[in-house]
């Protein structure tokens, strides 16, 4: 047992495991550490005073500016250097983890000025040494922690944030169109560790925003502003764009942000890893010499010192390096009907598998389009008979027992039940399997099989095919619509299947072309929901939904553009921008919950199972990977599991 | 074969060398041919087989035992289930039987377990009444060949296993069965059509009509094949029905299909438009169309027929081909290939080889064929008797 006082359970993180007791998951399962619910404590605090890092910094053979003569370790640390609590036991500095690039995100997280508890409610400083809302929710203060550095030594300050948030979000160069929480706000610096963001009305949720989405908001102001127009002037910067064969400085800085760019190997990170080598297949990363967090015997983290990421598209393969141990951490690109495959590699040994659970509210979210071209469309959609006719046909427990293995849970699209806005009502409003129900609701509206096709008709007599486009990535979504179109086919509803891939969707989706579409369910905890509560509301267009593009164009440019909604989603549009101002909780629970109400009640969109297992490999070597987890978007998957302290033993095969 | 015939020993069974020279004269070219065909055996029984699989298909409502969407649920990626005459027990039973499945998901591996439960005894039933279809969109109809049934009518069998949805690979089978040697039929209907029709025009008329014919076949022999099927598939529309992408699918791989028979239709049209019979037929002035169809015709379509039947394979396996890769045949209606969509799977190798059977089924059809194609070469010319 570590020496130093447990935190006791907070009142939400009981209300979370009697939530998840109730989804299958027993509490001793959950075995996670008490201090992934708690904020970071420091090396003070616990009295730590000796630090150590790898011996693989030094053994000289790294030939990347950032590893060349490096002060002792106690000057690349910060002041008071953050702790981190591993799974169970500490580790080991050393080794080499292989991933393929689907699993990077997961294996070494960003850094933000805020993180996520793993209870997946409250927020805690990162980056920040503490950060204050203002009572009016006018101003969000942060003070940075003292002697934070990228990796490149230059130290860490409140001009870094400022950069990307004055001069990149609120560029309308960089973005044309930026977020909705983003607008007309600024960063402000009062000194080099202490700054405000500033909005025109009040932001509480701006909170969240910074947990879940952060990393983006901060970048290397010392490297980036050479290749910005306000710091860089226009020759250069034209010298620069032409070097690097890019059309304009703001792809530039795309690419080079996105390591898109051969040059990303210059950037500077706060991350666990430094990307050192890079080419289309491959790309090697090191561990960071001036990561700022060590474990509680002093070792810096990460444990893991080198990274040696491969290109993998294909999921079939994916899956069998997986399942035999070619890589030592694979999740992404796994799906749930892959586990029994998986599971075979475990007998060996070389591999063990962890079934996590998905956060995703529904695997496939069904979204009719609302502001479909085709009039006669819309109004059938709009019907809410219609809509709860499609979702009675569904045998969601055949779905669970065939796809899930009978271990989801049949679900409408409402918010995870982690979430304080939960309500069990919602996840089963339309849910039961009454075909025979859903015949007598189309008979009522007046689509009936006419000409004995077996296939119901238009009520005006046209002929009625839904075709539903969709991309086939991530969740069991191809599967589970084979199903779906027999289930409806049995109503007589012809629904014709057509697979795209990612850009089509993407292109055909924010054009709103798409009769039908569907992604599934995240944004559904505390984190996101409050933030982006697109299932319920149409405020934005994405990639992921193709529901209500008028509608959602309408709200985003004020009434200039698109189609005003009915009075309903003007509602939920009010109703949206009043719980983004609130500043008292309970406010903003009563409007989020009244919109998770009226949605249930309309069935915006229609779910079919969700909260479902997830397969986690991870080679036999690897350790400290949590057996039981959340995956997902909102907690960016393994947030709360600090991956950094995941370290390799070469001794356990 | 020619060569085969010639290494015949003298006291061979051979049927035509059994018969005297001059009874040889007295027979008709269909009786020439016919005993020439009998002698490829394998021809032969390659013949039987096609008109068994294509007996099958054409009534494979009558056939299956499952339409194509039932679903199984309770033997999800069943395996393939034992036709039995004996009780575990070693009590016989004269009517064969099955053993239902247990499932069972193991708790370690999640994978599906399947036990045979000695008391789920299902007896197979002939010229049962089964589930409900309708053979052509005509006929109703509930008469299957076989079904397995116990007396409270639960029961199932599914002789090649299920998919992961629980459908009878068997039955989907013959379904796809009719689907892909239709569709190689109807192909090479198209292809003969088109094939003689360009071949007889180029041979007859010759000149420019010729020249032009001549262009054209060598410009799409040079084009690949594959890339081009799949960029005309891939562009036929998305709201099209099943069963017009079918049509669809069936022309787009019958219109790269009929040059190679075009050039031997026109090669026979030159060679035959100075034989003796053609200039006696145009002396007495028969009509162009009586000469082409009455007199040309008849000497050579024992050719095209062949050269035809040699290419079903081509069509089957293109067909086969585009739908493996999601761009052909598109569910619900399903074909060999669609069946082998499913199957592209590591999982499926490794876990579920029965999905692999619609395969063994493609490779049966297209070997009998080749060889029925080339049992048909032999017959086709039996004047040609080589050693004898």
């Amino acid at each position: 047992m570590r020496g130093h006082k447990r935190y006791p359970h907070s009142l939400l993180n009981a209300v979370l495991l009697a939530t998840l007791l109730v989804h299958n998951i027993s509490a001793e399962e959950q075995e996670w550490p008490e201090e992934w619910y708690a904020p970071f404590r420091t090396a003070s605090e616990i009295g730590l005073t000796t630090f150590s890092d790898s011996p693989r910094l030094y053994v000289g053979d790294i030939d990347h500016p950032n590893f060349q003569n490096l002060p002792p370790l106690e000057e690349r640390l910060p002041k008071d250097p953050i702790v981190v609590y591993p799974l169970r036991e500490t580790g080991h500095h050393g080794g080499i983890a292989r991933l393929t690039q689907h699993d990077l995100w997961q294996f070494f997280q960003w850094e933000a000025a805020f993180t996520i508890s793993a209870d997946m409610r409250t927020f805690f400083p990162n980056l920040a040494e503490w950060f204050e809302l203002s009572e009016d929710g006018l101003t969000l203060t942060i003070k940075l922690r003292d002697g934070i550095k990228w990796s490149d030594g230059v130290p860490l300050t409140s001009h870094d944030f400022a950069f990307t948030f004055n001069d990149l979000w609120n560029n309308d160069e960089y973005s044309p169109e930026t977020y909705r929480i983003v607008e007309g706000s600024k960063v402000v610096v009062v000194d080099d560790l202490l700054f405000r963001y500033e909005f025109p009305t009040p932001r509480p949720l701006f909170i969240n925003f910074v947990a879940q989405y952060g990393d983006f908001m901060i970048d290397a102001k010392h490297f980036m502003k050479d290749f910005h127009p306000y710091y860089t002037d226009k020759d250069e910067l034209d010298q620069r764009i032409k070097d690097y064969e890019a059309l304009n400085w703001t792809q530039l800085v795309n690419d080079i942000r996105r390591e898109g760019s051969d040059d990303s190997v210059e950037v500077p990170t706060l991350r666990a890893f430094k990307l050192v080598e890079r080419s289309s297949m491959k790309r090697k990363y090191l561990r960071n010499p001036y990561y700022p967090k060590v474990d509680p015997e002093g070792r810096q983290l990460p444990y893991i010192d080198q990274i040696n990421m491969e290109t993998v598209e294909n999921a079939e393969i994916m899956a069998a390096m997986a399942s035999t141990a070619q890589v030592d951490f694979a999740a992404f690109a796994l799906r749930t009907q892959d586990i029994p495959l998986l599971k075979l590699g475990e007998r060996n040994g070389a591999i063990k598998v962890h079934i996590w659970q998905r956060l995703h509210s529904s695997d496939v979210a069904i979204q009719p389009n609302y502001n479909y071209e085709d009039e006669r469309y819309r109004e059938l959609y709009w019907d809410i008979r219609f809509r709860a006719a499609l979702s009675h046909a569904i045998n969601r427990d055949e779905l669970n027992e065939i796809i899930y293995f009978g271990r989801g849970f049949p679900r409408q699209v409402t918010v995870h039940p982690s979430s304080s806005f939960f309500k069990e009502e919602w996840e089963k409003r339309y849910l039961e399997y009454k075909p025979e129900y859903s015949k007598e609701l189309l008979d009522e509206i007046g689509a009936v099989d006419l000409d004995g096709d077996g296939y119901r008709e238009f009520p005006d007599g046209s002929r009625l095919t839904i075709t539903l486009e969709f991309y086939d990535f991530e969740t069991p979504k191809g599967i589970t619509m084979e199903l779906v179109q027999e289930y409806w086919r049995q109503i007589g509803i012809d629904l014709r299947l057509k697979l795209v891939d990612g850009n089509l969707q993407r292109e055909r989706a924010v054009a709103g072309e798409m009769q039908m579409t569907l992604w599934h369910a995240d944004r559904v905890t505390d984190i996101l929901f409050p933030l982006f509560p697109d299932w319920w509301v149409a405020r934005s267009i994405s990639w992921d939904r193709g529901m209500w593009n008028d509608w959602s164009r309408w709200y985003m440019k004020e009434g200039e553009a698109g189609v005003e909604p009915p009075p309903v989603m003007r509602d939920l549009q009010q109703s949206v921008d009043n719980m983004w101002v609130a500043m008292d909780e309970a406010e903003r629970h009563r409007i989020g919950q009244k919109m998770l109400a009226i949605g249930s009640e309309n069935l915006w969109v229609i779910g079919t199972v969700g909260l479902a297992p997830h397969p986690v490999v991870v080679s036999s070597r690897l350790k400290g990977v949590p057996e039981k987890g959340i995956w997902g978007w909102d907690n960016r998957w393994t947030l709360a599991n600090h991956p950094a302290t995941w370290y390799i033993d070469e001794g356990a095969r | 074969m020619s060569e085969a015939v010639l290494e015949r020993p003298p006291d061979s069974q051979d049927p035509i060398a059994q018969v005297a020279p001059e009874e040889l004269d007295l027979l008709t070219p269909k009786q020439l041919a016919w005993r020439r065909f009998k002698r490829h055996r394998l021809a032969l029984v390659s013949g039987g087989v096609l008109i068994f699989m294509y007996f099958v298909a054409g009534f494979a409502e009558f056939f299956a035992p499952y339409a194509t969407t039932y679903r199984n649920v309770t033997a999800i990626n069943a395996p393939p289930m034992d036709v039995r005459f004996f009780e575990h027990d070693g009590t016989f039973h004269f009517r064969p039987f099955v053993y239902g499945y247990d499932l069972h998901i193991n708790e370690e591996t999640w994978a599906r377990e399947y036990s045979e439960n000695p008391e789920k005894l299902y007896p197979l039933r002939f010229f049962a009444r089964g589930d409900p279809y309708e053979l052509w969109n005509l006929f109703d109809g509930n008469l299957h060949l076989f079904i397995a049934e116990d007396e409270t009518g639960a029961g199932y069998i599914h002789f090649l296993g299920t998919d992961q949805l629980g459908r009878d690979v068997l039955s989907r089978v013959i379904y796809g069965g009719r689907i892909s040697l239709s569709i190689g039929m109807l192909g090479i209907g198209l292809t003969l059509i088109l094939g003689v029709f360009f071949g007889g025009f180029a041979g007859y008329l010759g000149g420019w009509v010729d020249r032009i014919v001549q262009r054209m076949i060598e410009v799409l022999q040079s084009l690949p094949t594959l890339p081009l099927w799949m960029a005309l598939t891939a562009a036929l529309p998305a709201h099209w029905s099943s069963l017009r992408i079918y049509f669809g699918v069936t022309i787009i791989l019958s219109l790269f299909g009929w040059t190679a028979l075009a050039r031997q239709v026109r090669g026979r049209f030159l060679a035959l438009r100075n034989e003796d019979f053609v200039i006696a037929a145009r002396l007495i002035g028969s009509g162009q169309n009586r000469i082409i169809f009455k007199h040309m015709m008849p000497s050579f379509m024992s050719h095209t027929i062949t050269t035809a039947t040699l290419a079903v394979p081509g069509v089957i396996l293109g067909e086969t081909a585009l739908s493996f890769l999601g761009i052909g045949i598109r569910p619900p209606i399903v074909s060999w290939g669609v069946l082998m969509e499913q199957a592209q799977n590591y999982q499926v190798i490794s876990m579920t080889p029965w999905i692999l059977y619609p395969g063994l089924f493609v490779v049966i059809a297209v070997m009998a064929f080749n060889v029925l194609g080339d049992g048909l070469r032999d017959a086709a010319d039996p004047y040609n008797t080589g050693g004898l």
